[in-house]
């Protein structure tokens, strides 16, 4: 309530205005045409690879052989009674929900905690953002390193203050290796959160901060009543981009595990790559491919409507 | 009641605030503050710990790095990793300069195009709008692994297999959209009336926007650019398909090829190598950083 009327009222300054539209843009069709080198090299190397992938979906396509042969649906068939196919299904929703839900704690967590940091101790705050800017092959190798089940630092640790009795199957075991591939992209990605936090947290008015202080309001409940609330916007867009991103991240997984030990970390962008560059099977490859572009693309008109909702 | 009075409140403390700062140091309540020492100091731990163990790793001697018992902090110094990465087997200084020449080439290039269309999106015709806000974020979820079989074929046909150009395209296509929609956001930010300006002093069109615009929203440029360059350096699926030759291979890809031969146990010279391989992100993460989130957040919060 409160919040809804100062914020409306005194403290965001109105929105620059736009020129209404004038007819004399409309006689500019320049800036129309500016648009036609990104359109040229999108149409060749998007759009045409999406066509591809829909026509190579319908053949038997060894990769490194000249012979393709016209098979009807029949890989969209394979793919109904393929077991990988879900299990990948179900690897990306827990690898991404789960590194989103995460990340997005932690920075929560950590912009709430780094807010007041002044002066020197700011610094700190930049030393907690540093993991974003490793490259994600680096991040990879590390943790692969780190995670090594003979000699790796996580288990010495670990073992030497009797956290843990026997040597954890980090990489080796199934559902540990998905827990080490999340733990790793959470580490990496955790400092996104507390940007976009920290951004918005220095935008939530300072009037409001301050009257509930007058009010004596307590930290937990200035956190959950007067800050969290501001936060929604921030906290909306920034799992949408990292939700999109999780979708798709194959160098992690990758270069940790090669979506192994046997599956058990082959999210569907992984289980793509298997089939295309491991196995020369760019036919079926296609039709797992298509069928996640059109999942893809379900989820990204959610996302749109969500978004259209929050703004209007 | 309450409600009412904290309103009352905040109009009052804004016009404080307004004309001087309020002496607003209260003492925070004991508990909170020391949940808040603990929870930094653990994240920070939790932060810092890999960062250190990577350096700690790349100084350690051969033998030390890959001891059963890890020691936590390096018996031996020694630059010797770093030394071997450049005289060693593996071709580290090619897949470094392979690394910074594509990604600052595609950088490059896809900053003016993403200038001209974000350009274009901002101040343009309106009727493109709607639409390509939903189609950035459309081909901002694409994933690559989709499109990297017919794009493969495509190179293959061309002959532009294991070359700089074929991998500088494949970059910056994908790097045009979001790149765009940052410099669309940038762009909003600018007041209008310095182009009506120049236009009335006899600028044409294009001398417009490279004269007066451009000069103007370098901070946004940088970003892009270093926005772009950090997702092109952080590509590995690319130059694993699109490249086999150790000539033309870059970081990732290489590091990774390798890592399973040469480093496989090397532990230390991987780590330096990893070390070398964060240094230029992390310079040009810094350097940006603030305007980083704007332009990132700016396109999907204005997007639709």
């Amino acid at each position: 309530m409160t919040a809804a009327a100062t914020r409306t009222g005194a403290a965001r300054p109105a929105p620059p205005s736009r020129p209404p539209r004038r007819r004399r843009r409309r006689g500019e069709p320049w800036l129309d045409w500016m648009t036609l080198p990104a359109l040229i090299v999108l149409a060749v190397v998007i759009a045409y690879p999406i066509v591809r992938t829909v026509i190579v979906s319908f053949y038997d396509y060894p990769l490194l052989m000249p012979s393709h042969e016209f098979i009807g649906a029949r890989n969209y068939e394979r793919l109904a009674a393929d077991p990988v196919f879900w299990t990948s299904l179900r690897s990306t929703a827990v690898f991404t929900v789960a590194s989103v839900v995460g990340g997005m704690l932690i920075g929560l967590a950590l912009a709430l905690v780094t807010e007041r940091l002044r002066g020197p101790w700011q610094l700190l705050r930049g030393a907690l953002l540093t993991p974003w800017a490793i490259p994600v092959i680096v991040v990879a190798f590390l943790f692969r390193f780190m995670f090594e089940e003979r000699g790796g630092v996580v288990d010495a640790v670990l073992l030497r203050t009797h956290v843990t009795g026997s040597s954890v199957p980090w990489l080796t075991n199934g559902d540990w290796a998905l827990a080490s591939v999340i733990i790793a992209n959470v580490w990496s990605q955790a400092p996104f959160f507390l940007l976009v936090f920290t951004a918005a947290l220095a935008a939530v008015p300072g009037e409001v901060v301050e009257a509930a202080r007058i009010d004596r309001a307590g930290t937990w409940t200035m956190i959950t009543r007067i800050k969290l609330p501001f936060l929604r916007g921030a906290a909306l867009v920034g799992a949408l981009l990292m939700t999109i991103q999780n979708f798709n991240n194959f160098p992690l997984i990758w270069a940790m595990t090669e979506g192994g030990p046997a599956y058990s970390t082959t999210t569907l962008v992984v289980y793509v790559y298997r089939l295309a560059f491991t196995k020369y099977d760019l036919g079926y490859a296609s039709a797992v491919g298509f069928v996640w572009l059109v999942l893809l693309l379900g989820i990204a008109v959610l996302f749109i409507r969500v978004l259209r909702g929050r703004t209007a | 009641m309450t409600a009412r009075r904290t309103a009352a409140a905040a109009k009052e403390s804004h016009v404080t605030a307004g004309t001087a700062r309020a002496p607003r140091r209260r003492r925070r309540p004991w508990a909170a503050r020391s949940i808040a020492v603990v929870i930094i100091a653990l994240f920070a731990a939790w932060t810092l710990a890999p960062l250190y163990w990577m350096i700690a790793t790349s100084v350690k001697s051969p033998l030390e790095a890959t001891n059963l018992t890890p020691t936590l902090w390096p018996r031996s110094f020694t630059g010797a990793n770093f030394q071997g990465l450049f005289t060693g087997t593996v071709p580290f200084g090619t897949y470094l300069f392979n690394s910074f020449f594509t990604a600052i080439i595609a950088a490059l290039v896809a900053v003016l195009i993403s200038t001209l269309a974000g350009y274009s999106f901002s101040r343009g015709g309106y009727r493109l709008n709607g639409v390509t806000g939903i189609a950035v974020l459309a081909t901002q979820m694409l994933p690559l692994v989709v499109l990297i079989g017919p794009l493969y074929l495509l190179l293959l046909k061309a002959h532009l297999l294991n070359t700089y150009f074929g991998l500088i395209v494949g970059y910056t296509s994908f790097a045009i959209p979001f790149g765009a929609w940052m410099m669309k956001g940038f762009f909003d930010g600018m007041p209008r009336e310095i182009e009506e300006a120049a236009r009335v002093d006899g600028y044409g069109r294009l001398g417009v926007l490279f004269r007066v615009v451009v000069p103007t929203s370098i901070p946004g440029l940088v970003t892009t650019a270093v926005f772009i360059f950090m997702n092109t350096w952080n590509n590995l699926l690319y130059p694993l398909t699109l490249v086999s030759t150790n000539a033309r291979q870059t970081l990732p890809a290489g590091l990774m090829q390798s890592f399973t031969g040469t480093f496989k146990t090397d532990w230390g010279g991987m780590m330096a190598a990893a070390l070398i391989t964060s240094l230029p992100l992390v310079i040009a993460f810094f350097a940006v950083q603030r305007s980083m989130v704007r332009g990132m957040t700016a396109g999907a919060l204005s997007g639709t």
